[in-house]
């Protein structure tokens, strides 16, 4: 920028002849730590630019999150491989994994699906479906349920949000939590709006006999 | 320079605009202020919101800061303008007619502003809301403003322009393009428009003129202020006057570029978000020149901290400023704002700065200036220590309140599981719950520095009461045309000091836009001439010096120089990103372009003023993707006129809200938020309910869209209106199939679309990337887009090592 310099070198300010309305006006050097501060950001400007535009350090805020995810998504693969019907069973008779998950579902799933599970509240019926009997929309198989937790409903416009932000562990423990009020072979019957009645015929895989009504 | 010339005449100087201005802005500050305690208390009790449309949060927000920006600091500034530049001139402002135009016109402007913004009129851009008609009102104001002011430095009798005059002409410029340029609308009808700019370009001319709001509209003229009423009222000379010179012309050339750093981690491109941050560091020092020249001035009277409310105010506000600038670049490094940004750290930043920075400068000028205005002495000393002191707590508190909050809930939402594979608190509502007490202790905060401003009001009634205005007259020498203004305009450019700042700005600019190879000649070129140009400073300080004391005696270069250095900035950030062609921008996803009925929700979700608490931009940030979902684009909010990308989220982001909930949970969510949301803060919104969309004003509003470049289809004015209705049957369908009965021409059933609609794209076919001629290299030397130079240079690798 502009800057004058001052015709004497000495150390004594040299005060301006020119008074404005009264005002008068010190000569001042400027003080050199203010200086050095200014000098050092305008280092870190040219440091900084050419470490990530000429010499390539860093990583690009995409290639970054690109990573991360791949990351991610390869520790739920991983978490997943460990996980069948038969796990999430015993988990959801094992009492502390089920206290873990009925907090995570107080916290997060009692807005739709009650704190009994009923999806009603004084006898409103809230936006969820009903948990606590044994008629199911998408599957009644621990691992169908938790499918649904994780992706969502197929058509999300038309049901639940995916969860997936939960992290396979609280996931895992609300599904223990919810299967914690059934029992392994009870009878399962899909919902009359089912997507699994469709094209795919009885498609699900394992234990529970499916008894289709409307 | 002296004018030996012996004609002389008295002249009264015009005090009652500045009377008119100092109670305007008082009492609009009171109002401001109550405005922000309403709402302040609304974020801690919905029922504030009184269930009704034009008491809630989203209308009120603006017009708490419009209020506050444009009324009680307006008002203040022009005050402070009026009173200095009349005496600094030694002339009578230039012209009555117009300085009554000015005070009456601005009033008018702040009452249409009070009646438009609860009713839901906006523009949907922060500190930009008022509609298109009060946007003129307000130009035309501003330009009787500045003829008035620029007519009164031709007329002066004292030729040399004090500091004070500098910082006011660079605010009349900067805020005059600032303004028009973010205000660029096609209007639709007489109250609403769309603005010119879309999703990034908008984005980025919104801070740019945002930002600069605050840099040009709350500093530059309160630190002109600061220059001329701070030594009245300490009795000593400036520290200096030398600081003066470099910390004003830096100031003003690097503010305008630190605009992108509201939009770090966002689709902004890299290249601008790293502009954006090195500038704000860069801009520390100069703003600090600022504080020091007002702190120092005290040296050798630091006494009078103790005995005069008026120093105490000055001081306060003036280290309040330090304190502000010196947060502001830390709140710019790109790893600091990944935590504040979008929280209320910010709102605590922005407090320090209006209610300790530009509401003690008020307090500090107004407690001066009534006296002298009605010739009598401050009704009560003690009063004014009182408000001092009431008013300090006020703002340690909310500031503290706010720092604890912001700092506590961008922890909690970005914290993730220690392998950093899912989020700690990943309902929103638990970060909200946890920062509740501490937006209780905010209207604690601000109902003391309220309590402050209407003790202020009495204090000043009952001094004005006891004494009778008065204007003051002097008798001035009168200037001789010879004495002033000579310089040519040759002289203005044609000279070391400008010679050798355009060639080392146009060295680091190639720098930063040349090709790989050129750029860095570039960069050599420029340190070359950095040291030549010290060199010659070294050698022809004196000549510098005088060119400089001759700048001064002339006003209209010097306003020119000033212009220049505040156009740079947007030009060389703004520029490229308009005329790039689009297909750079959109990253392989382009939004889908919104159906009628979705544009009449659009609209609503603008004229709510939903931005004021929910973003819609998912940074490249992992646990913004982990909580939100796939981070934007800049493709996908290519259409939005205006973009809503947010700056505060009081609520969670909105950007892919569209998949995640069905309409019914929107229909109830509107209705009562707290029954899908247990301990939501945000307003009931049943007038939605009640309400018919607009659907008269759909084909003048799409007729606008396609003319600013939305591809909508050729519909006719019923096949848009036909549109809207069947895609309102749909939405009503669907809430049947829940039990819900709605009908298809409400209000909400429009915003219920709009919403289901955020998140979606098309994926377009890649045709003709990658071909713009950056092959070739060095030659021709071809500037472009540094992002695209780096994946040249470097296809995706691995940094290299140190000491390679």
């Amino acid at each position: 920028m502009n800057s004058a310099e001052p015709s004497s070198k000495s150390n004594e300010p040299t005060l301006r002849g020119h008074v404005y309305d009264g005002i008068q006006e010190y000569d001042q050097k400027l003080p050199n730590w203010w200086l050095f501060t200014w000098y050092i950001t305008m280092v870190w400007f040219v440091i900084g630019w050419l470490a990530y535009y000429q010499l390539g350090y860093g990583r690009t805020d995409h290639e970054l999150i690109g990573e991360q995810m791949a990351k991610i998504e390869a520790v739920r693969a991983k978490e997943l491989e460990a996980i069948d019907d038969k796990k999430l069973w015993e988990m959801s008779r094992t009492p502390e994994v089920v206290e873990a998950g009925k907090a995570t579902f107080m916290a997060t799933c009692v807005a739709c699906h009650a704190a009994d599970l009923s999806a009603h509240l004084a006898g409103v019926k809230l936006p969820g479906l009903p948990l606590n009997d044994t008629e199911w929309k998408h599957g009644g198989n621990p691992t169908q349920l938790m499918t649904i937790v994780r992706k969502g409903a197929p058509d999300i416009t038309k049901g639940m949000a995916s969860w997936e932000a939960l992290g396979i562990k609280k996931i895992t423990e609300v599904v223990a939590f919810v299967m914690s009020h059934h029992k392994e072979g009870e009878p399962v019957t899909l919902a009359a709006d089912s997507p699994l009645k469709q094209g795919t015929a009885p498609a699900t895989p394992s234990a529970a006999p499916v008894a289709p009504k409307s | 320079m002296s004018a030996n010339n012996t004609a002389k005449s008295i002249i009264e100087f015009d005090d009652q605009s500045v009377r008119h201005f100092m109670w305007a802005s008082i009492i609009w500050g009171i109002v401001g202020m109550l405005v922000g305690l309403l709402i302040a208390s609304q974020l801690n009790f919905h029922q504030l919101n009184f269930n009704t449309s034009f008491l809630t949060f989203g209308r009120l927000r603006p017009l708490h800061t419009n209020a506050v920006i444009f009324a009680f600091v307006g008002n203040m500034m022009f005050a402070g303008v009026y009173y200095s530049t009349q005496r600094l001139c030694k002339a009578r402002m230039a012209s009555d007619l117009l300085s009554k135009i000015h005070f009456w016109g601005w009033q008018m402007i702040i009452v249409s502003a009070a009646v438009t913004l609860p009713l839901g009129l906006s523009r949907g851009q922060e500190y930009a809301e008022l509609i298109w008609p009060i946007n003129i009102a307000v130009m035309l104001i501003w330009v009787v403003f500045a003829v008035n002011f620029f007519w009164t430095l031709h007329k002066r009798n004292e030729p040399s322009l004090y500091v004070a005059l500098w910082f006011y002409i660079a605010t009349i410029i900067t805020i005059a393009m600032l303004y028009i340029v973010n205000h660029l609308s096609i209007p639709t009808s007489w109250t609403h428009s769309y603005t010119v700019f879309s999703g990034v370009q908008n984005a980025l001319v919104q801070w740019w003129y945002g930002h600069n709001a605050v840099a040009f509209f709350l500093t530059t003229p309160i630190l002109g202020i600061m220059y001329y009423f701070l030594p009245k009222a300490v009795e000593r000379p400036v520290y200096s006057y030398r600081l003066s010179i470099v910390h004003f012309w830096s100031l003003v050339f690097i503010y305008i570029w630190a605009g992108p750093h509201h939009l770090l981690n966002t689709a902004l491109p890299m290249w601008l978000q790293y502009l954006g941050m090195f500038f704000s560091l860069m801009l520390w020092a100069p703003s600090w020149g600022g504080m020091l020249n007002g702190l120092l001035t005290l040296r050798g009277a630091w006494d009078k901290l103790r005995t005069d409310p008026v120093v105490k105010f000055f001081i306060a506000a003036v280290t309040f400023y330090g304190m502000s600038t010196f947060e502001g670049p830390l709140l710019s490094i790109r790893a600091v704002n990944a935590l504040s940004h979008y929280s209320d750290w910010t709102i605590g930043h922005v407090h320090s700065g209006a209610m300790g920075w530009n509401g003690f400068m008020a307090a500090g000028l107004f407690y001066w200036l009534a006296p002298r205005l009605y010739g009598t002495k401050l009704y009560s000393a003690a009063w004014a220590n009182f408000h001092f002191w009431i008013g300090t707590m006020g703002i340690l508190i909310y500031v503290g309140a706010m720092w604890v909050s912001g700092i506590m809930q961008g922890l909690m939402l970005n914290a993730t599981n220690p392998e950093g594979t899912s989020l700690m608190y990943p309902a929103f509502l638990d970060t909200l719950t946890a920062i509740r007490p501490l937006m209780a202790a905010r209207i604690v905060g601000g109902l003391l520095y309220f309590s402050g401003m209407v003790l202020m009001l009495v204090n000043l009634v009952l001094t004005a009461r006891r004494g009778k205005a008065v204007n003051e007259s002097r008798e001035v020498a009168l200037l001789n045309r010879g004495d002033k203004d000579t310089m040519p305009l040759k002289d203005t450019f044609i000279n070391d000091p400008i010679a050798y700042m355009f060639g080392g700005l146009l060295l680091i600019m190639g720098w930063v836009f040349l090709p790989p190879g050129a750029d860095i000649a570039s960069l050599v070129c420029a340190g070359i001439f950095a040291v030549i140009a010290i060199r010659k400073f070294q050698q022809g300080a004196q000549k510098w010096s005088n060119w400089y004391d001759r700048l001064l005696v002339n006003y209209m270069p010097f306003t020119v120089l000033t212009f220049v250095a505040v156009l740079l900035g947007g030009l060389i950030q703004i520029i490229p990103t308009v005329v790039v062609n689009r297909a750079q921008n959109i990253e392989d996803r382009i939004q889908k372009v919104y159906t009628p009925l979705e544009l009449a929700g659009r609209d609503l979700y603008v004229n709510e003023g939903c931005y004021n608490c929910h973003s819609q931009m998912i940074r490249t940030m992992l646990p913004d993707v982990l909580r939100y979902g796939d981070y934007s684009r800049l493709g996908e909010s290519i259409y939005d006129h205006p973009f809503q990308w947010g700056s505060k989220r009081t609520g969670p982001d909105l950007a892919r809200v569209g998949s995640r909930y069905a309409e019914d949970w929107h229909y109830k969510h509107m209705m009562d938020p707290r029954s899908t949301s247990p301990g939501s803060n945000m307003p009931p919104y049943a007038h939605l309910y009640e309400r018919k969309f607009d659907q008269k004003s759909l084909p003048a509003k799409i007729a606008a869209m396609t003319q600013l470049g939305v591809p909508y289809p050729a519909m006719s004015g019923d096949e848009i209106k036909q549109k809207a209705i069947e895609q309102g049957i749909q939405v009503v369908g669907k809430l049947k199939e829940k039990g819900i009965a709605a009908s298809p021409d409400t209000e909400i059933v429009a915003l219920i679309a709009y919403l289901m609609k955020l998140g979606q794209y098309d994926t377009p076919e890649v045709e003709e990337r990658l071909t713009d001629g950056t092959q070739g290299l060095p030659f021709p030397l071809k500037p472009g887009d540094p992002d695209k130079f780096r994946t040249t240079v470097k296809p995706p690798s691995l940094p290299v090592p140190a000491g390679q």
